[in-house]
Protein backbone atom coordinates (compact mmCIF):
# COMPACT_ATOMS: atom_id res chain seq x y z
CA UNK A 1 0.00 0.00 0.00
CA UNK A 2 1.20 3.39 -0.79
CA UNK A 3 0.33 6.52 1.13
CA UNK A 4 -0.67 9.36 -1.03
CA UNK A 5 -2.74 12.60 -0.25
CA UNK A 6 -5.45 15.27 -2.27
CA UNK A 7 -3.84 18.28 -2.71
CA UNK A 8 -7.12 20.41 -1.19
CA UNK A 9 -7.92 17.60 1.59
CA UNK A 10 -4.19 17.10 3.36
CA UNK A 11 -5.93 16.38 6.66
CA UNK A 12 -6.52 13.08 5.30
CA UNK A 13 -3.98 10.53 4.18
CA UNK A 14 -4.71 7.87 1.25
CA UNK A 15 -3.47 4.49 1.46
CA UNK A 16 -4.03 2.62 -2.24
CA UNK A 17 -2.54 -0.89 -3.25
CA UNK A 18 -3.57 -3.46 -5.74
CA UNK A 19 -3.64 -7.34 -4.25
CA UNK A 20 -3.72 -10.40 -6.97
CA UNK A 21 -3.81 -13.81 -6.89
CA UNK A 22 -6.30 -13.27 -3.74
CA UNK A 23 -7.01 -16.91 -2.53
CA UNK A 24 -9.21 -15.91 0.74
CA UNK A 25 -11.96 -13.50 -0.51
CA UNK A 26 -14.62 -15.42 0.51
CA UNK A 27 -13.25 -15.09 3.67
CA UNK A 28 -12.44 -11.14 3.10
CA UNK A 29 -16.38 -10.49 1.50
CA UNK A 30 -17.67 -11.58 5.25
CA UNK A 31 -15.92 -9.31 7.25
CA UNK A 32 -15.28 -6.27 5.17
CA UNK A 33 -18.18 -4.27 6.10
CA UNK A 34 -16.29 -4.18 9.61
CA UNK A 35 -12.99 -2.90 8.31
CA UNK A 36 -11.19 -0.16 7.66
CA UNK A 37 -10.96 -0.38 3.98
CA UNK A 38 -12.90 -0.85 0.77
CA UNK A 39 -12.10 -3.73 -0.92
CA UNK A 40 -12.95 -2.99 -4.57
CA UNK A 41 -13.06 -5.27 -7.43
CA UNK A 42 -9.84 -4.12 -9.46
CA UNK A 43 -11.92 -5.63 -12.85
CA UNK A 44 -14.12 -2.91 -12.63
CA UNK A 45 -11.43 -0.31 -12.67
CA UNK A 46 -9.01 0.58 -15.69
CA UNK A 47 -7.17 3.43 -14.31
CA UNK A 48 -5.92 5.25 -11.28
CA UNK A 49 -8.00 8.39 -12.75
CA UNK A 50 -11.16 6.29 -12.41
CA UNK A 51 -9.89 5.23 -8.68
CA UNK A 52 -9.11 8.23 -7.69
CA UNK A 53 -11.62 10.64 -8.85
CA UNK A 54 -13.79 8.54 -6.84
CA UNK A 55 -12.07 9.60 -3.77
CA UNK A 56 -12.11 13.15 -4.62
CA UNK A 57 -15.53 13.14 -5.33
CA UNK A 58 -16.47 11.42 -1.52
CA UNK A 59 -14.36 13.81 -0.09
CA UNK A 60 -16.07 16.79 -1.90
CA UNK A 61 -19.31 15.59 -1.46
CA UNK A 62 -18.29 14.67 2.47
CA UNK A 63 -16.98 17.90 3.08
CA UNK A 64 -19.22 19.81 1.56
CA UNK A 65 -22.73 18.32 0.93
CA UNK A 66 -23.81 15.48 2.95
CA UNK A 67 -21.75 12.02 3.33
CA UNK A 68 -24.47 9.11 1.78
CA UNK A 69 -22.91 6.03 3.30
CA UNK A 70 -21.56 5.37 7.14
CA UNK A 71 -17.09 5.79 6.40
CA UNK A 72 -15.59 7.19 3.66
CA UNK A 73 -14.18 4.30 2.43
CA UNK A 74 -17.90 3.21 1.41
CA UNK A 75 -18.63 6.68 -0.02
CA UNK A 76 -15.89 5.86 -2.92
CA UNK A 77 -17.59 2.99 -3.71
CA UNK A 78 -20.90 4.37 -4.00
CA UNK A 79 -18.93 7.43 -5.57
CA UNK A 80 -17.65 4.82 -8.60
CA UNK A 81 -20.83 3.40 -9.25
CA UNK A 82 -23.12 5.23 -12.06
CA UNK A 83 -26.51 5.23 -9.70
CA UNK A 84 -27.28 6.67 -6.24
CA UNK A 85 -28.13 3.33 -5.16
CA UNK A 86 -25.77 2.26 -2.06
CA UNK A 87 -26.49 -1.74 -2.26
CA UNK A 88 -26.26 -1.62 -6.14
CA UNK A 89 -23.20 0.23 -5.86
CA UNK A 90 -21.83 -2.27 -3.20
CA UNK A 91 -22.49 -5.33 -5.26
CA UNK A 92 -21.44 -3.99 -8.81
CA UNK A 93 -17.67 -2.34 -7.17
CA UNK A 94 -17.26 -4.21 -4.12
CA UNK A 95 -15.55 -7.31 -3.84
CA UNK A 96 -17.46 -10.97 -4.32
CA UNK A 97 -16.26 -14.66 -3.01
CA UNK A 98 -14.73 -14.73 -6.26
CA UNK A 99 -12.82 -12.06 -6.70
CA UNK A 100 -8.94 -12.61 -7.32
CA UNK A 101 -7.86 -8.99 -7.68
CA UNK A 102 -8.56 -6.17 -5.22
CA UNK A 103 -8.29 -2.95 -5.04
CA UNK A 104 -7.64 -1.91 -1.34
CA UNK A 105 -8.77 1.49 -0.46
CA UNK A 106 -8.30 3.13 3.01
CA UNK A 107 -9.20 6.91 3.78
CA UNK A 108 -7.80 7.75 7.36
CA UNK A 109 -8.10 11.57 8.88
CA UNK A 110 -5.02 12.07 10.03
CA UNK A 111 -5.79 12.81 13.52
CA UNK A 112 -6.98 9.04 13.64
CA UNK A 113 -4.29 6.42 13.82
CA UNK A 114 -3.63 4.81 11.02
CA UNK A 115 -3.89 0.96 11.21
CA UNK A 116 -3.27 -0.76 7.76
CA UNK A 117 -2.88 -4.22 8.09
CA UNK A 118 -4.59 -5.12 4.66
CA UNK A 119 -1.18 -7.22 3.96
CA UNK A 120 -2.11 -9.29 6.50
CA UNK A 121 -5.66 -9.90 6.30
CA UNK A 122 -5.36 -10.31 2.36
CA UNK A 123 -4.18 -13.36 1.13
CA UNK A 124 -2.86 -12.67 -2.13
CA UNK A 125 0.74 -10.88 -4.02
CA UNK A 126 0.92 -7.23 -3.53
CA UNK A 127 1.90 -5.39 -6.59
CA UNK A 128 2.07 -1.62 -7.54
CA UNK A 129 -0.87 0.08 -8.37
CA UNK A 130 0.06 1.43 -11.63
CA UNK A 131 -1.88 2.52 -14.76
CA UNK A 132 -0.64 -0.62 -16.29
CA UNK A 133 -0.97 -3.50 -13.84
CA UNK A 134 -4.81 -1.75 -14.03
CA UNK A 135 -4.50 -1.43 -17.45
CA UNK A 136 -3.44 -5.19 -18.31
CA UNK A 137 -6.39 -6.98 -15.92
CA UNK A 138 -9.56 -4.80 -15.90
CA UNK A 139 -12.62 -6.44 -17.96
CA UNK A 140 -14.60 -4.23 -20.34
CA UNK A 141 -16.88 -6.58 -20.19
CA UNK A 142 -17.69 -6.44 -16.60
CA UNK A 143 -17.29 -2.37 -16.61
CA UNK A 144 -19.39 -2.25 -19.64
CA UNK A 145 -22.13 -4.33 -17.53
CA UNK A 146 -21.78 -2.18 -14.17
CA UNK A 147 -21.56 0.82 -15.80
CA UNK A 148 -24.40 -0.06 -18.10
CA UNK A 149 -25.58 4.05 -18.30
CA UNK A 150 -21.97 4.61 -20.18
CA UNK A 151 -22.30 1.54 -22.08
CA UNK A 152 -21.68 2.51 -25.74
CA UNK A 153 -20.18 5.41 -24.10
CA UNK A 154 -17.09 3.44 -22.20
CA UNK A 155 -14.79 2.44 -25.40
CA UNK A 156 -14.97 6.37 -26.52
CA UNK A 157 -14.56 7.66 -23.26
CA UNK A 158 -11.66 5.55 -22.71
CA UNK A 159 -10.22 6.21 -25.53
CA UNK A 160 -10.24 9.71 -25.40
CA UNK A 161 -8.97 9.12 -21.63
CA UNK A 162 -11.75 10.60 -20.29
CA UNK A 163 -12.74 10.58 -17.02
CA UNK A 164 -15.66 8.16 -16.24
CA UNK A 165 -16.29 9.09 -12.70
CA UNK A 166 -16.34 12.95 -13.11
CA UNK A 167 -18.86 12.01 -16.33
CA UNK A 168 -21.15 9.84 -14.47
CA UNK A 169 -20.97 12.34 -11.42
CA UNK A 170 -22.78 15.00 -13.54
CA UNK A 171 -24.89 12.72 -15.27
CA UNK A 172 -26.00 11.87 -12.05
CA UNK A 173 -26.37 15.10 -10.79
CA UNK A 174 -28.79 16.60 -14.09
CA UNK B 1 -8.16 40.17 -8.11
CA UNK B 2 -9.20 41.38 -4.20
CA UNK B 3 -7.60 40.36 -1.22
CA UNK B 4 -10.15 38.79 0.21
CA UNK B 5 -11.46 36.95 -3.09
CA UNK B 6 -7.58 35.82 -3.13
CA UNK B 7 -7.89 34.44 -0.03
CA UNK B 8 -11.10 33.34 -0.08
CA UNK B 9 -9.52 31.24 -3.05
CA UNK B 10 -6.83 30.06 -1.44
CA UNK B 11 -8.51 29.13 1.64
CA UNK B 12 -11.13 26.95 -0.30
CA UNK B 13 -7.96 25.30 -2.43
CA UNK B 14 -5.61 25.12 0.32
CA UNK B 15 -1.93 25.92 0.61
CA UNK B 16 -0.93 22.77 -1.19
CA UNK B 17 -2.26 23.92 -4.62
CA UNK B 18 -0.19 26.96 -5.70
CA UNK B 19 -2.28 29.05 -8.18
CA UNK B 20 -1.79 31.74 -10.79
CA UNK B 21 -4.63 33.87 -11.80
CA UNK B 22 -4.31 34.07 -15.68
CA UNK B 23 -8.46 35.80 -16.09
CA UNK B 24 -11.19 37.10 -14.20
CA UNK B 25 -14.45 37.57 -15.57
CA UNK B 26 -16.97 38.99 -14.48
CA UNK B 27 -18.67 35.11 -13.48
CA UNK B 28 -15.76 33.66 -13.41
CA UNK B 29 -11.61 33.49 -12.04
CA UNK B 30 -9.40 31.45 -14.08
CA UNK B 31 -6.23 29.93 -12.63
CA UNK B 32 -3.20 27.93 -13.69
CA UNK B 33 -1.92 25.26 -11.00
CA UNK B 34 0.64 22.89 -11.44
CA UNK B 35 -1.32 20.49 -8.88
CA UNK B 36 -3.61 17.69 -9.95
CA UNK B 37 -6.67 17.77 -8.17
CA UNK B 38 -6.22 14.10 -6.76
CA UNK B 39 -3.66 11.97 -9.38
CA UNK B 40 -1.06 11.28 -7.57
CA UNK B 41 2.62 11.68 -9.08
CA UNK B 42 0.74 13.96 -11.75
CA UNK B 43 2.02 17.41 -10.01
CA UNK B 44 4.68 18.62 -11.69
CA UNK B 45 6.43 21.60 -12.92
CA UNK B 46 5.78 20.88 -16.50
CA UNK B 47 1.92 20.01 -16.55
CA UNK B 48 -0.36 22.89 -15.73
CA UNK B 49 -4.24 22.44 -15.31
CA UNK B 50 -6.88 25.32 -15.36
CA UNK B 51 -9.10 25.95 -12.56
CA UNK B 52 -12.88 27.82 -12.99
CA UNK B 53 -13.86 29.48 -9.77
CA UNK B 54 -17.33 31.12 -10.06
CA UNK B 55 -16.66 33.25 -6.61
CA UNK B 56 -20.00 33.92 -4.45
CA UNK B 57 -21.56 36.86 -5.59
CA UNK B 58 -22.33 39.08 -1.61
CA UNK B 59 -25.10 41.31 -3.40
CA UNK B 60 -27.15 38.08 -3.52
CA UNK B 61 -28.93 36.22 -1.18
CA UNK B 62 -26.89 33.48 -0.44
CA UNK B 63 -29.16 30.92 -1.18
CA UNK B 64 -29.70 32.26 -4.41
CA UNK B 65 -26.28 32.63 -5.11
CA UNK B 66 -25.49 29.07 -4.36
CA UNK B 67 -28.23 27.96 -6.26
CA UNK B 68 -27.38 29.87 -8.68
CA UNK B 69 -23.68 28.59 -8.66
CA UNK B 70 -24.30 25.15 -8.94
CA UNK B 71 -26.76 25.47 -11.62
CA UNK B 72 -23.72 27.68 -13.92
CA UNK B 73 -21.32 24.91 -12.70
CA UNK B 74 -22.97 22.00 -13.79
CA UNK B 75 -24.42 23.49 -16.74
CA UNK B 76 -20.63 24.35 -17.97
CA UNK B 77 -19.49 20.62 -16.53
CA UNK B 78 -22.16 18.92 -18.38
CA UNK B 79 -22.02 20.41 -21.68
CA UNK B 80 -17.73 19.66 -21.96
CA UNK B 81 -18.84 15.87 -20.40
CA UNK B 82 -21.15 15.53 -22.68
CA UNK B 83 -18.70 17.37 -25.97
CA UNK B 84 -16.46 15.30 -25.33
CA UNK B 85 -18.21 12.20 -25.88
CA UNK B 86 -18.96 13.78 -29.95
CA UNK B 87 -16.32 12.18 -32.14
CA UNK B 88 -14.24 15.03 -33.52
CA UNK B 89 -15.06 17.73 -31.31
CA UNK B 90 -12.81 19.39 -29.17
CA UNK B 91 -12.85 20.59 -25.66
CA UNK B 92 -10.98 20.77 -22.64
CA UNK B 93 -11.38 17.43 -20.76
CA UNK B 94 -13.27 18.35 -17.19
CA UNK B 95 -10.75 16.37 -14.68
CA UNK B 96 -12.38 17.59 -11.25
CA UNK B 97 -15.90 19.23 -10.69
CA UNK B 98 -17.13 20.79 -7.10
CA UNK B 99 -20.62 22.39 -7.72
CA UNK B 100 -21.12 23.65 -4.34
CA UNK B 101 -18.06 25.91 -4.16
CA UNK B 102 -18.49 26.89 -7.72
CA UNK B 103 -15.30 24.97 -8.61
CA UNK B 104 -13.92 22.98 -12.20
CA UNK B 105 -10.72 21.62 -13.45
CA UNK B 106 -9.70 21.51 -17.07
CA UNK B 107 -7.13 20.14 -19.02
CA UNK B 108 -5.02 22.87 -19.88
CA UNK B 109 -4.47 24.06 -23.94
CA UNK B 110 -2.24 26.04 -25.82
CA UNK B 111 0.83 27.39 -26.14
CA UNK B 112 2.78 30.44 -26.21
CA UNK B 113 3.23 31.93 -30.02
CA UNK B 114 7.04 32.65 -31.50
CA UNK B 115 8.17 36.35 -31.11
CA UNK B 116 5.94 37.27 -27.49
CA UNK B 117 2.64 37.14 -29.66
CA UNK B 118 1.23 36.13 -26.71
CA UNK B 119 -1.12 32.89 -25.85
CA UNK B 120 -2.11 30.71 -28.84
CA UNK B 121 -5.78 31.88 -29.17
CA UNK B 122 -7.48 32.59 -32.26
CA UNK B 123 -6.99 36.08 -32.08
CA UNK B 124 -3.34 36.43 -31.31
CA UNK B 125 -2.75 33.49 -34.10
CA UNK B 126 -4.28 35.68 -36.90
CA UNK B 127 -2.46 38.68 -35.53
CA UNK B 128 0.78 36.63 -36.08
CA UNK B 129 -0.09 36.08 -39.18
CA UNK B 130 -0.65 39.95 -40.37
CA UNK B 131 2.94 39.44 -42.27
CA UNK B 132 1.52 36.80 -44.47
CA UNK B 133 -2.50 36.69 -43.94
CA UNK B 134 -4.23 34.76 -46.43
CA UNK B 135 -1.31 31.64 -46.28
CA UNK B 136 -2.06 28.19 -46.67
CA UNK B 137 -1.77 28.28 -42.84
CA UNK B 138 -3.99 30.37 -41.83
CA UNK B 139 -7.02 28.92 -44.02
CA UNK B 140 -6.67 25.67 -43.13
CA UNK B 141 -6.58 26.88 -39.17
CA UNK B 142 -9.73 28.82 -40.23
CA UNK B 143 -11.66 26.07 -42.03
CA UNK B 144 -11.03 24.09 -39.03
CA UNK B 145 -12.26 26.33 -36.72
CA UNK B 146 -15.54 26.68 -38.86
CA UNK B 147 -15.84 22.53 -38.83
CA UNK B 148 -15.63 22.91 -34.68
CA UNK B 149 -18.52 25.11 -34.97
CA UNK B 150 -20.38 22.69 -37.49
CA UNK B 151 -19.78 19.84 -35.28
CA UNK B 152 -21.21 21.69 -32.30
CA UNK B 153 -24.20 22.90 -34.06
CA UNK B 154 -24.58 19.87 -36.31
CA UNK B 155 -24.60 17.97 -32.83
CA UNK B 156 -27.43 20.57 -31.49
CA UNK B 157 -24.96 22.63 -29.02
CA UNK B 158 -24.19 26.52 -29.30
CA UNK B 159 -21.47 27.96 -27.75
CA UNK B 160 -22.58 31.35 -26.44
CA UNK B 161 -19.72 33.16 -26.52
CA UNK B 162 -17.48 33.02 -29.77
CA UNK B 163 -15.24 34.98 -29.31
CA UNK B 164 -11.56 34.73 -31.16
CA UNK B 165 -10.47 34.28 -27.77
CA UNK B 166 -12.53 31.42 -27.32
CA UNK B 167 -10.81 29.74 -29.58
CA UNK B 168 -7.49 28.45 -28.65
CA UNK B 169 -4.92 26.24 -31.25
CA UNK B 170 -3.10 23.52 -30.07
CA UNK B 171 -0.04 22.38 -31.70
CA UNK B 172 -0.58 18.50 -33.14
CA UNK B 173 1.81 16.91 -35.74
CA UNK B 174 3.16 20.29 -37.32
CA UNK B 175 0.07 21.92 -37.80
CA UNK B 176 -2.84 23.21 -35.49
CA UNK B 177 -6.10 21.82 -34.39
CA UNK B 178 -8.84 24.01 -33.07
CA UNK B 179 -9.94 23.50 -29.43
CA UNK B 180 -13.30 25.39 -28.11
CA UNK B 181 -13.24 27.13 -24.52
CA UNK B 182 -15.55 28.61 -22.12
CA UNK B 183 -18.85 26.85 -22.22
CA UNK B 184 -20.09 28.88 -19.69
CA UNK B 185 -22.88 30.22 -21.53
CA UNK B 186 -22.83 27.28 -23.65
CA UNK B 187 -26.38 25.83 -24.30
CA UNK B 188 -27.55 22.49 -25.60
CA UNK B 189 -30.00 24.04 -28.53
CA UNK B 190 -31.66 22.92 -31.93
CA UNK B 191 -32.68 26.72 -32.35
CA UNK B 192 -31.75 28.16 -36.17
CA UNK B 193 -31.81 31.44 -33.82
CA UNK B 194 -29.21 30.37 -31.18
CA UNK B 195 -27.10 28.57 -34.16
CA UNK B 196 -27.10 31.72 -35.82
CA UNK B 197 -26.26 33.86 -33.03
CA UNK B 198 -23.54 32.16 -32.72
CA UNK B 199 -22.10 32.42 -36.27
CA UNK B 200 -22.79 36.11 -36.17
CA UNK B 201 -21.03 36.74 -33.06
CA UNK B 202 -17.66 35.10 -34.13
CA UNK B 203 -18.31 36.99 -37.34
CA UNK B 204 -18.34 40.44 -35.22
CA UNK B 205 -15.74 38.81 -33.58
CA UNK B 206 -13.27 38.67 -36.62
CA UNK B 207 -14.44 41.74 -38.48
CA UNK B 208 -13.37 44.29 -35.84
CA UNK B 209 -10.25 42.38 -34.76
CA UNK B 210 -9.05 41.99 -37.95
CA UNK B 211 -11.13 43.95 -40.29
CA UNK B 212 -8.90 44.21 -43.31
CA UNK B 213 -9.13 40.60 -44.16
CA UNK B 214 -12.25 39.88 -42.66
CA UNK B 215 -14.47 38.96 -45.50
CA UNK B 216 -11.95 36.21 -46.48
CA UNK B 217 -11.13 34.86 -42.87
CA UNK B 218 -15.34 34.65 -42.67
CA UNK B 219 -15.45 32.91 -45.89
CA UNK B 220 -12.90 30.34 -44.80
CA UNK B 221 -14.74 30.10 -41.01
CA UNK B 222 -17.99 28.99 -42.96
CA UNK B 223 -16.68 26.52 -45.86
CA UNK B 224 -15.52 24.55 -42.66
CA UNK B 225 -19.12 24.81 -41.30
CA UNK B 226 -20.59 24.09 -44.44
CA UNK B 227 -18.08 20.71 -44.30
CA UNK B 228 -19.64 19.33 -41.57
CA UNK B 229 -23.47 19.35 -42.91
CA UNK B 230 -22.81 18.25 -46.12
CA UNK B 231 -21.22 15.06 -44.86
CA UNK B 232 -24.73 14.35 -43.95
CA UNK B 233 -26.63 14.28 -47.29
CA UNK B 234 -29.87 15.92 -47.94
CA UNK B 235 -30.76 16.99 -44.54
CA UNK B 236 -27.40 18.41 -43.35
CA UNK B 237 -28.07 20.53 -46.59
CA UNK B 238 -31.39 21.15 -45.55
CA UNK B 239 -30.39 22.52 -42.19
CA UNK B 240 -27.47 24.18 -43.54
CA UNK B 241 -29.85 26.51 -45.35
CA UNK B 242 -31.79 27.30 -42.86
CA UNK B 243 -28.99 28.10 -40.65
CA UNK B 244 -27.50 30.57 -43.51
CA UNK B 245 -30.84 32.04 -44.16
CA UNK B 246 -30.99 32.78 -40.62
CA UNK B 247 -27.64 34.47 -40.08
CA UNK B 248 -28.15 36.77 -42.94
CA UNK B 249 -31.65 38.14 -41.31
CA UNK B 250 -29.30 38.00 -37.99
CA UNK B 251 -26.45 40.23 -39.78
CA UNK B 252 -29.62 42.33 -41.07
CA UNK B 253 -30.75 42.95 -38.02
CA UNK B 254 -27.80 43.72 -36.33
CA UNK B 255 -26.77 46.17 -39.27
CA UNK B 256 -29.97 48.11 -38.62
CA UNK B 257 -29.37 48.32 -34.86
CA UNK B 258 -26.03 50.20 -35.57
CA UNK B 259 -27.64 52.00 -37.92
CA UNK B 260 -30.22 53.80 -35.11
CA UNK B 261 -27.89 53.19 -32.49
N1 LIG C 1 -8.65 24.94 -20.94
C1 LIG C 1 -7.95 26.08 -21.03
N2 LIG C 1 -6.68 26.06 -21.48
C2 LIG C 1 -5.98 27.22 -21.57
N3 LIG C 1 -6.44 28.42 -21.24
C3 LIG C 1 -7.69 28.50 -20.78
C4 LIG C 1 -8.51 27.34 -20.66
N4 LIG C 1 -9.71 27.74 -20.17
C5 LIG C 1 -9.62 29.07 -20.01
N5 LIG C 1 -8.42 29.56 -20.37
C6 LIG C 1 -7.96 30.96 -20.35
O1 LIG C 1 -8.73 31.70 -19.42
C7 LIG C 1 -9.47 32.72 -20.09
C8 LIG C 1 -10.84 32.88 -19.47
O2 LIG C 1 -11.50 31.63 -19.43
P1 LIG C 1 -13.09 31.54 -19.54
O3 LIG C 1 -13.63 32.25 -18.34
O4 LIG C 1 -13.42 30.09 -19.57
O5 LIG C 1 -13.41 32.25 -20.82
C9 LIG C 1 -9.52 32.26 -21.54
O6 LIG C 1 -9.67 33.32 -22.44
C10 LIG C 1 -8.17 31.58 -21.69
O7 LIG C 1 -7.15 32.49 -21.93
Amino acid sequence: MTETMIPQFPDYSIYAGLYVEVANSKELHSVVSNLPFAFIEADTICSREQLFSAVYKALIESSFNKQRTKTLNSECILSLSPTSNIGEAFKRFGISEKTSRIVVLSIVAKTEKAILEAKELIHGVGVDLTDEALESGYDLGLIKKVCSRCTQLFERLKKANLLLTTSRYIELQI
Amino acid sequence: MSKELIERVSNYLNNNVQIELISQGAEAVVFITHSHPYLPNASDDKEQYIIKYRPAKKYRHPAIDKALTKHRTLSESRILAKLSQIDGINVPKLIACDVYNGCIWLEFLGVDLPNQCGFSNLKNFLWMSVADPYSQLVEDVLIKVGRQIGLLQWNDYCHGDLTTSNIVLVPENGTWSAFLIDFGLGSSSNLVEDKAVDLYVLERAIISTHSSFADKYNQWIMQGFSQIYELHGKSGLKKLKEITRRFEDVRLRGRKRSMIG
